[in-house]
């Protein structure tokens, strides 16, 4: 999986493009750590290009919110396809990983 | 070896290693061009249970990195089965896995695949174990 990054003054945008899955997850959730680490906690995972997640992509997920979340930020997801959603869906983490339409919208208010 | 068999059967045998995942999804992406009757959200939401399995054999099939596994993925009239058999040592899983707290950051694998097959059974024996993993298509 291929994990661009495109940041603005206020927040950090993460495009990965592939498989989020249990080859991928550890380093996504590593990039995300040195940001939160390096200050930047605002996150919007642009998911657009991802064809496919499983649990670990979804666990990876979930440490990289937490993560942020405690240094007063948040990881927030957006354009998240079919698969993505459903397994959102199937596992409630859509209640702490609102699928947002766009990166725009997701990153609302920062 | 990987392809079609004959009868809507698809199959590839190899080792339970990270880098052979990709070839469950070539599997079940060539049965899917081959049978567009097959209903695409059942399709997907079989893929993703596939893939929890698939894993839950790569992460703890042991002697780690040595069990070989072989995938049969069978298309009906109303259903989609897939059988994996792998050369592992027996391992306890737990078939009535309770979806974890949105908070946990793993343990997810077996109950999404629980969520959305209609059938999985899970043999021991002598030569391994044996996956039996089903779901029926959605009335549309």
């Amino acid at each position: 999986m291929e994990l661009t990054e495109n940041r603005t003054d206020r927040y950090v945008v993460l495009m990965p493009k592939g498989k989020f899955n249990l080859i991928s997850a550890p380093s996504a959730k590593a990039h995300i750590d040195a940001l939160v680490a390096a200050g930047q906690s605002r996150i919007v995972v642009d998911l657009s290009g991802v064809d496919f997640i499983d649990s670990s992509g979804l666990g990876a997920l979930i440490g990289a919110l937490k993560s942020a979340r405690l240094a007063s930020g948040d990881v927030r997801i957006a354009a998240a396809g079919e698969q993505v959603r459903a397994v959102l869906s199937l596992t409630n983490l859509d209640r702490i990983l609102v699928p947002f339409e766009t990166v725009e919208a997701a990153a609302h208010g920062w | 070896m990987a392809g079609e068999k004959g009868g809507g059967e698809y199959a590839f045998e190899g080792l339970a290693v990270p880098e052979e995942l990709g070839r469950v999804h070539d599997l079940l992406a060539q049965a899917a061009v081959e049978h567009p009757e097959v209903p695409s959200r059942d399709l997907m939401l079989f893929e993703t249970a596939v893939i929890e399995i698939a894993n839950n054999v790569v992460e703890h099939g042991r002697p780690h990195g040595q069990v070989s596994w072989r995938m049969t993925v069978m298309i009906g009239e109303d259903a989609i089965e897939a059988d994996l058999y792998d050369s592992g040592a027996e391992f306890g899983v737990d078939l009535h896995a309770v979806m974890p707290d949105v908070e946990a950051e793993g343990g997810r694998g077996l109950a999404i695949a629980e969520a959305v097959l209609d059938g999985i059974e899970l043999e021991h024996s002598k030569e391994g174990n044996h996956w039996r993993l089903m779901r029926r298509f959605t009335a549309s």
